[in-house]
């Protein structure tokens, strides 16, 4: 299980080491699960050493159970190899990405943070 | 366990039983018994009363100086047999002699006294040994183990019609035994016996033991006699039941919950038992009609439980028969996933000589999750595309099926790359599982102009190779098709000229080449410029055979699509 804490109204689950194609049914579960439960979800990708592009669907998914159900899902703290792996596919267009937990709280403040308010028509 | 030890009100059999039905005893070695339990007689006046019955006088003193029962010194009179022996040693004896003489040999036709004397005579041994290790007076042991299922041979005598059921009662164990004892008499040995010892006199005690020998649990006073014949039984068991097994397991576990002794000690009270079972016949002037052979007892034993592990072997069984139904399903499963994987070749463009795309792809398990595809407009343009489904499996094979073929469907209506990934994604955002997104590199060659329109949904940077050895990269400009739906899609003006583009899955570039590192998009671009003089087929031939020879088990599909400017030639 990957560890999580609650952040104002929002769940956070750090994510860690690689979420490859071995590791990455434990990361969907879990957000999946938060989100099934009626929780806001942050994931923390700043201790992500790789993430595969079974990792990727798992965050695509949970962007997407997300939408469905009007919570907010975002992504924070995204480590470099991350990153990379997110603007390589132009995901980072997609989810919405804050540096750290402080400005994710800020903008969920402001109403931002929603799953449908980055990419789109 | 107080209803197994009063007999069951209103039994008849039990309830109809009268005294006088019961066998007598030679009345001479009831009262020396009797005798015995008065405080008010001095061993002169024993003596005499045991005097003045020769054949009870003859068989004590041939008693007393048998091995089994020998005092250690030769005994020529009565009256030193009475003083050596002690009243109680003489009780006992004379109950012993009583019940061994109790029921004449012809008592009861077709019955087989010698069997059941033979185990009497295990459970006296059994009982005598154990007593001795307890503490006990080891002859009261002994009488009692003689006499615990006394009660059964009586039974027998009031109702001589059973005894053909005698084999088959033998062969249970006891708490079976008593069981049947109940269907075929109406009532067990153990209520038989207390009404006999009512009528003959037991002594109190021995009463209380024998009547508790079946529930020595439940016993008061936590009788260590009663526990000692229960124990007893099973000892004999071990020897007379069909499951030999059971009985020997059951002796352990009596064993260790009665008396703290380990396993082996079953086995020692065994041999000990079969060793002195003959001895004591001898001294009771009776017959055993075997040699025991404890050998083969416990191999049988062992032989049974062996047997009671049949649970075991048939879990083998079992197993065994679900890994063939495995691998039926599996054979199955194969021949299904072989016709899978030939329709999705099959949904490749066949190679073509002398054009300018060529492809190749190498699933890593048995279905692809990548796809490729180029096809000729009817204005000559050709149509060319590289997808990758996320996720691995039948589930991505069967979304690259699909979109394999709304891109060849729509690809041919709709000229436009961009347009057509706009529609792909419409599509497949619409309809697709949660979580399941494909990227695309898709574009449009103009074989006249010689330039292409691309565009890349999500996908790894396409590479144009320059000529001079340049390698240009043309990154996704928009996410995945199928994650967010509405997107649209900007196009980029290549001149192809003679160059060759190139287009390829990430398993590519994040296959292993050695000790898990990756060739990465560095070490493609250095191959790619390393073999640009080859003919675009080969290069592409070589970088996947490279890939395939350096890694044992591909991690991802392995897909690339070359794209070769042509310079006039073709």
């Amino acid at each position: 299980m990957y560890p999580t804490h609650k952040a104002g109204d929002y769940l956070v689950i750090a994510l860690n080491g690689e979420v490859d194609l071995y590791y990455s049914p434990r990361a969907r579960e879990q957000i999946l699960g938060a989100l099934e439960s009626g929780a806001h979800v942050l994931v923390d990708l700043s201790a992500v050493e790789y993430i595969d592009s079974s990792g990727v669907a798992s965050l695509v998914e949970g962007y997407q159970l997300a939408r469905e159900k009007g919570l907010r899902f975002a992504l924070v703290g995204v480590s470099q190899a991350a990153m990379q792996v997110l603007q390589l596919a132009r995901l980072d267009t997609v989810f919405p990405i804050y540096e750290d937990l402080d400005a994710a709280l800020a903008a969920a403040a402001q109403g931002q943070g929603s799953a449908d308010e980055r990419a789109g028509p | 366990m107080t209803e197994t030890k009063a007999a069951p009100a209103g039994t008849p059999a039990l309830q109809a039983i009268k005294p006088a039905d019961l066998p007598a005893p030679p009345e001479a070695a009831i009262q020396v018994m009797r005798a015995c339990s008065r405080d008010d007689l001095s061993s002169a006046g024993l003596s005499r009363l045991v005097g003045s019955d020769p054949v009870l006088a003859t068989e004590i003193l041939r008693v007393v100086n048998t091995p089994y029962f020998g005092l250690g010194q030769e005994i020529k009179s009565v009256a030193r047999a009475v003083t050596a022996l002690g009243v109680k040693a003489l009780r006992n004896l004379a109950l012993c002699l009583a019940v061994r003489d109790a029921v004449s040999d012809d008592a009861i036709p077709g019955f087989d006294m010698v069997a059941f004397w033979e185990d009497a005579l295990l459970r006296a041994v059994a009982a005598r040994e154990l007593g001795r290790r307890a503490g006990l007076d080891d002859e009261e042991c002994f009488t009692a183990g003689l006499l615990q299922d006394f009660g059964l041979l009586v039974q027998f005598y009031l109702s001589p019609r059973q005894a053909s059921q005698w084999p088959r009662l033998r062969a249970q164990p006891p708490d079976c035994r008593l069981m049947m004892e109940q269907e075929c008499f109406g009532a067990t040995h153990d209520q038989v016996l207390a009404l006999l010892g009512r009528v003959w006199g037991l002594p109190e005690a021995l009463a209380q033991a024998l009547g508790a020998h079946h529930a020595p649990e439940g016993a008061e006073s936590e009788d260590v006699l009663a526990r000692i014949l229960y124990a007893g039984d099973w000892l004999t068991a071990v020897f007379c039941v069909g499951d030999k097994g059971a009985a020997l397991n059951r002796c352990r576990e009596i064993f260790a919950e009665s008396f703290a002794m380990p396993p082996e000690e079953v086995t020692r009270c065994l041999a000990l038992v079969t060793e002195q079972v003959g001895a004591a016949a001898q001294a009771l002037g009776l017959r055993v009609s075997r040699q025991l052979d404890l050998e083969q007892v416990l191999n049988e034993a062992n032989l049974r439980l062996a047997r009671a592990n049949r649970d075991y072997q048939e879990l083998t069984w079992l197993l065994e028969k679900t890994l063939k139904e495995r691998d039926e399903l599996a054979a199955e499963l194969n021949q299904e996933l072989a016709l899978a994987r030939e329709l999705q070749q099959r949904l490749l463009p066949a190679p073509r000589g002398d054009y300018p795309l060529c492809g190749m792809n190498v699933p890593a398990k048995r279905l692809s999750g990548d796809f490729y595809d180029f096809f000729e407009l009817d204005d000559g343009r050709i149509c060319f595309s590289l997808g990758d489904v996320s996720g691995k499996g039948i589930n991505a094979a069967l979304l690259m099926a699909k979109t394999s073929s709304l891109f060849r469907c729509l690809g041919k209506e709709t000229a436009d790359p961009a347009r057509l990934l706009g529609r792909l994604n419409e599509e497949i955002s619409e309809t697709s599982i949660r979580g399941m997104f494909v990227t695309m590199v898709a574009g449009v060659y103009d074989p006249v102009e010689r330039r292409v329109s691309l565009v890349n949904a999500g996908h790894v940077p396409a590479l144009l190779l320059r000529d001079e050895g340049q390698v240009e990269t043309f990154p996704a400009q928009a996410p995945p098709l199928g994650v967010v739906p509405g997107m649209s899609y900007q196009p980029v003006e290549i001149h192809l000229g003679d160059d060759l583009l190139c287009l390829y899955s990430d398993g590519v570039t994040e296959g292993y080449i050695q000790a898990g590192k990756a060739l990465g998009l560095s070490g493609l671009k250095r191959m790619l410029r390393g073999l640009r003089e080859e003919p675009p087929a080969r290069i592409l031939r070589f970088i996947i055979s490279y890939l395939v020879d350096s890694s044992p088990q591909l991690r991802d599909d392995l897909t690339m699509v070359f794209l070769k400017g042509d310079n006039g030639g073709g």
